[in-house]
């Protein structure tokens, strides 16, 4: 399937046929403040682009613009946005109307709140349904109609299409969920698809097949897609042409081909650099550090998990998060948890901070024995192993200062004098590179990236031996995730901290994990070194996962070639 | 008298970024913002009035006790701003000079509230389990009884003084203070900080008083201000059904309720229920502008 | 899989939801009978007594010893308290200080009046609620931004200058009713108006909120990419999930219209629980007051406990064995929506 996911029309060569979607010098305010700034791009059609770029680059504005879904009030918009040679900026709304959903579609990003709470998914899907129109131009009666949707659903892959129209959506998964809103969008066969970040709220297993999905039902029903991503890599494998933006304006714009493998841009090329699945091998020489610690023979593990089972009781039903899991980190070294939602991954490490107690099997650390301690019992391991949260916009107390937060658990643990505690405030605050001028500010005024150094910052004041970390960098920026993961690899080549690492992200894993146990339903599927198990996996899910890494190679195939023939 | 609106705009769901699309460059401002002239008009109006209480003679020569008999029933002029009442007494002074009896009474009761209601709420919160049960019942019963109605006995039980309608006002007022600061206490417990604050080898108490606390007494601070407004209404009515301080004193529902006996003269109803009015609404515009720059 | 749709909930988590719910109710009901009893027994003196041989009353001593031993008021607050629980369970509201009839009656007689003017009222303030938040939606930007300082105005408002101003201009100047004829239909009107106006901002409050609130979650832009019209959109989306938790803020507005009924019942010269309780404060009338206070609370529990009960039927958000579904945190929400500019 993957040669077919491009489509055939190059852009170069028809210069004469009107492109579907001719976006010129759009700029977009709030209230004053600027967020897009003459954004020009074509989208031929029959193809599909990508707006790419971090957060604040501007690209679900632009998307919104374009399907003039910007808030009400707020948002102005100014330039041409051409669909079909009509401008529909300048469009009033009750001719736009018409065009949406037959003519251009959209894709949401989040599943779980782009349908109704209190409505039904058939009902929902009886506004799709009512575009629809026969040959005669008139409306179709309800029994086509509901045929209409049923086959749709099928389409998209649902098995049992009644039963997805007759439930809520609260009844169904996120991938069902997004299927559904696929199914919707292509249901009146537009002519566009502006899909928001379709995957980025999903598993990345189901990301895959999604995007799979989407490209297959851009081939066979000749749907053009505007697809908006802060994936370098994804969309590399899925778009022609690609628009890379930073702060509203376009930085680079050209074939995919071109921009994924020799950007020209500084900025893209920066971009291009920082994303995991790109440069597997970007930090090699930080995690050699790690890697010869690994290989000593003579290295004792820092953390053993022999035999660990968890399980809650949820409405009356057992459930076993975690089964019989184990798993050693030797000194030094990073070990990652790779997992889905719903793996584990999240309880195993709540059970190695000492935050639930295991129902059976032992876990030590450094030596001792974490499982069935008091809160109070734990306060001596608690100082050699410390936590790093995955958001730190939840984390961080929103009315302490960043001094205080760093020094608080110097604080608890009565460690040196006033003098002393802030000396190694501002030491933690140098190891992970924050300016000093920002102690006095409160989490409000930082930046993602800061507060998650803060974060660290926090975890590394007590010289802990042992840092657990819950996906640091999910809720970051890919040019931010790279700061912060070359400050954790640099922090442990120099102070030989031990890492657990959980994450979703494999790609990201095999930058800078030595070894990794990739779990499913709460057992290991399979462990081993990081070599081993990206470049001979023996599992078929962990060939799942790996296969669901975008293909960033896809992009420099002649895919133009072999639609040619 | 009002005492549903009185929780955060968080009663039907957290308001504000969650969910749906909202603009990146939109999303960190608020917390920044300079206070619309909206705000700083009532924090005018509300500075004036607790001026008048404090300092009512800066505002006025005129007795609001002993009027001149011949200067009765005036209509608002330049000598008398409000007009005269049946005694030829000065209304504006009668309402600069009732309004420290009005504001203190207020204060006192959102003091009642605030106390009693937040620790209630606290404990419930933090302790759970069966003090949590007990006292949720407490605060249902509290509930159940409408408020002005429970007010009224309270202040019949305790004597028809305006310290009392303030105390009776108070007791009213605690079952919402004590189900916002359960809520609040809930919410922040369960937040990832706290946690993480624990984790650090924080004790219970030092996430109760450095944690807990201080995050959830933001919305209860903002519920202080809403009620403070609220609590001179409440005010207002005992005293307009005579259930305060009696003449000469001159609350500001007093008045109305002496002046509504005159209907040909209707400055002696609208003076003092525009002053009110123009108090209360500044109070709520106050506490809507701090529950969304939160 | 099968076709069938399953059954969204479990029947035995309802069952015990309601149970809990009706138990809960029971003894709210029970402790605010004993909460009202001690405030009253807090009065300084002994005000029953003083009543009673207070010689304008003309109660003869016979009459006299007779309630004395009924309340048991020769004997400890406890044990008063007792036995003022054991006959009000047995439905025995007491006896009124004042006129010497049952409690009952005297509430009897003017019950029908003010369930009336409640009745009115709540009618008014639901229409004024909707009429406000489907303006503020709907109507042109200008008129739109004005509707929504209504709410925060009429809370401002204490509602005895409502009627007082109500009056003022629809009695006096246009003589649209006569304030002598208070019970009739004109007068009811306005009186409903007048108590109506403070519960309509509540409710008008928490459905602008709501419906601001859907109008920026991602179904309604999904929905409106379908080509919905705005005003299609109002009706097939935003109002049932904005207006199922406004069900609750109007059962919860129950005590505000019967203690609202006080001031407005005294300002429209109508006879009715609010004057009746008027009437007994300034006499004393304990037991009539204590009567009152129960019974409002029973009408709020009550149509509380029927809100409760029947809610998680109407929104299918609310699963019963966990809580209410959560709107999604921060910390679920992924990568686009959460800032995160370099550091």
């Amino acid at each position: 399937m993957a040669p077919q996911r491009r489509l055939s029309t190059p852009t170069s060569d028809s210069p004469a046929v009107q492109p579907l979607l001719r976006v010129r010098d759009l700029s977009v305010s709030y209230g004053g403040h600027q967020v897009v700034d003459r954004v020009s791009f074509d989208l031929p059609r029959g193809h599909s682009l990508a707006l790419i770029g971090e957060s604040g680059s501007g690209k679900s504005t632009i998307a919104r613009s374009v399907l003039r879904l910007l808030p009400a009030g707020v948002g102005r918009a100014t330039g041409t946005v051409e669909l079909q040679g009509q401008d529909v900026l300048a469009l009033p709304e009750r001719h736009f109307r018409p065009l949406r959903g037959r003519t251009i579609g959209f894709v949401p990003q989040d599943p779980s709140s782009s349908l109704n709470p209190v409505r039904t998914i058939g009902s929902q899907a009886r506004e799709a349904s009512a575009l629809l129109r026969d040959e005669a131009g008139h409306e179709l009666d309800g029994a086509a109609q509901r045929q209409a949707v049923v086959d749709v659903l099928a389409r998209v892959g649902l098995d049992d299409p009644e039963r997805v129209l007759a439930s809520y959506p609260h009844q169904l998964s996120g991938g069902m969920l997004q299927r559904v809103l696929i199914g919707l969008a292509v249901l009146p066969q537009p002519a566009l698809i502006v899909a928001d970040e379709p995957t980025s709220a999903l598993d990345v297993t189901i990301q895959k097949r999604i995007l799979d999905l989407l490209s297959e039902l851009r081939d066979s029903l000749d749907i053009s897609m505007l697809l908006i991503t802060h994936d370098l890599a994804i969309a590399a494998e899925r778009a022609d042409s690609v628009v890379v933006l930073k702060g509203g304006t376009v930085q680079e714009s050209g074939p995919t081909s071109q921009v994924s493998t020799a950007p020209t841009s500084a900025y893209a090329q920066r971009l291009h650099d920082d994303v995991p699945a790109l440069n597997p091998d970007r930090y090699a020489d930080l995690r050699a550090v790690g890697e010869a610690r690994r290989a000593d023979p003579a290295s004792a593990p820092k953390i053993e998990v022999r035999g660990v089972t968890k399980r809650f009781s949820v409405h009356g039903q057992e459930l076993t998060a975690v089964d019989d899991l184990s798993f050693a980190v030797p000194a030094g070294t990073t070990h990652a948890i790779v997992g889905e939602s719903g793996s584990g991954k999240t309880t195993t490490i709540r059970l190695l901070l000492g935050l639930e107690t295991p129902d059976s099997g032992e876990i030590v650390v450094a030596g001792e024995r974490v499982d069935g301690r008091s809160h109070a019992e734990l306060r001596s391991v608690r100082r050699h192993l410390q936590f790093v949260y995955q958001n730190p916009f939840t984390s961080l107390d929103p009315t302490w200062k960043v001094e205080r937060l760093v020094r608080e658990p110097l604080d608890r643990f009565r460690v040196g004098d006033k003098a002393g505690r802030r000396e190694a405030v501002r030491e933690a605050l140098d190891a992970v590179g924050l300016d000093h001028a920002l102690l006095a500010r409160r989490p409000d005024a930082l930046s993602g990236g800061q507060r998650q150094r803060v974060a660290i910052a926090r975890a590394l004041v007590l010289r802990p031996d042992v840092i657990v970390l819950d996906e640091p960098t999910s809720a970051l920026d890919v040019s931010v995730q790279a700061d912060i993961v070359q400050v954790l690899l640099r922090l442990q080549a120099e102070l030989g901290l031990t890492y657990v690492f959980v994450s979703h992200d494999l790609a990201l894993v095999r930058q800078l994990a030595h070894t990794v146990s990739v779990v499913r339903r709460g057992r290991v599927v399979e462990d081993g070194t990081v070599e081993r198990i990206f470049d001979a996996p023996r599992e078929d899910y962990t060939r799942t996962l790996l296969a669901s890494i975008p293909d960033a190679g896809a992009a420099r195939r002649p895919a133009l070639a072999e639609q040619a023939s | 008298m009002t005492t549903i609106t009185t929780e955060p705009a968080g009663s039907t769901g957290s308001a504000g970024p969650s969910g749906g699309w909202v603009p990146s460059a939109l999303r960190r401002r608020g917390s920044r913002r300079r206070a619309p002239y909206g705000v700083l008009l009532s924090f005018g109006v509300l500075l004036l009035v607790l001026a008048w209480s404090l300092a009512p003679g800066l505002f006025t020569r005129q007795d609001p006790a002993h009027g001149v008999p011949a200067d009765a029933f005036q209509g608002p002029s330049t000598a008398h701003w409000f007009g005269t009442d049946h005694l030829g007494r000065d209304e504006f002074a009668r309402v600069v000079h009732g309004s420290a009896s009005s504001v203190t009474s207020a204060l006192v009761a959102v003091a009642i509230g605030v106390l009693v209601g937040g620790l209630i709420g606290l404990l419930a919160g933090f302790l759970g389990g069966w003090v949590d049960v007990t006292l949720a019942r407490v605060v249902d019963v509290l509930l159940a009884i409408p408020s002005f109605l429970l007010a009224v006995v309270v202040v019949s039980a305790l004597g028809f003084e305006t310290i009392n309608a303030a105390i009776a006002t108070g007791v009213s007022a605690v079952a919402v203070f004590a189900r916002v600061m359960r809520s609040e206490v809930l919410k922040t417990r369960r937040a990832v900080f706290v946690e993480a604050s624990l984790l650090l080898g924080g004790s219970r108490w030092h996430v109760l008083l450095r944690h807990v606390l201080p995050n959830a007494s933001r919305s209860v601070l903002n519920l202080a201000v809403l009620q403070f407004g609220l609590s001179i209404l409440v005010i207002a009515g005992l005293a307009f059904l005579g259930y305060g301080d009696p003449p000469p004193a001159s609350d500001w529902g007093l008045l109305v309720s002496s002046g509504k006996d005159y209907p040909l003269a209707p400055w002696l109803v609208y003076a003092p229920a525009l002053v009110t009015i123009a108090t209360v609404l500044s109070a709520n515009r106050i506490s809507r502008w701090l529950r969304n720059a939160d | 899989m099968g076709v069938t749709r399953q059954p969204r909930r479990a029947p035995r988590p309802y069952l015990t939801y309601a149970v809990q719910r009706v138990v809960q109710a029971v003894v709210v009901v029970l402790l605010a009978y004993c909460f009202t009893f001690l405030v009253i027994s807090v009065l300084p003196g002994d005000p029953v007594t003083a009543t009673l041989r207070n010689p304008q009353n003309n109660f003869t001593e016979e009459e006299v010893q007779r309630i004395v031993a009924y309340y048991g008021l020769d004997r400890p607050v406890w044990v008063q308290l007792w036995e003022a629980l054991s006959r009000f369970v047995q439905g025995d509201l007491g006896v009124s200080l004042r006129s010497n009839l049952p409690v009952s009656t005297l509430i009897g007689d003017v019950l029908g009046s003010t369930v009336v003017l409640a009745v009115s009222a709540l009618v008014v303030a639901l229409a004024l609620a909707f009429g406000i938040a489907y303006g503020t939606r709907n109507a042109p930007a200008p008129v739109a931004k004005a509707l929504r300082a209504f709410p925060s105005l009429f809370l401002s408002v204490p509602n005895f200058v409502i009627g007082l101003l109500l009056i003022n201009v629809f009695a006096f100047n246009l003589g649209l009713f006569q304030v002598i004829d208070s019970e009739g239909p004109a007068a009811t009107f306005f009186a409903a108006i007048a108590l109506g106006i403070p519960v309509s901002a509540q409710v008008a409050e928490v459905l602008i909120a709501n419906l601001d609130h859907e109008a920026r979650q991602d179904y309604a832009g999904f929905a409106t990419s379908r080509g919905l019209s705005r005003s299609r959109l109002f009706w097939r989306h935003l109002l049932k999930p904005s207006s199922l938790p406004v069900v609750t803020v109007i059962a919860l507005t129950v005590g505000e219209l019967l203690g609202g009924a006080l001031i407005t019942e005294t300002i429209f010269g109508r006879t009715g629980i609010g004057s009746l309780v008027q009437r007994s404060v300034t006499t004393q009338d304990l037991p009539v007051l204590q009567a009152v206070v129960v019974l409002a609370a029973v009408v709020f529990v009550v149509v509380n406990l029927v809100v409760d009960l029947v809610y998680p039927l109407l929104d299918p958000r609310v699963d019963l064995r966990g809580a209410a579904r959560a709107p999604r945190t921060a910390a679920e929400q992924p990568l686009e929506t959460t800032q995160g500019a370099s550091a």
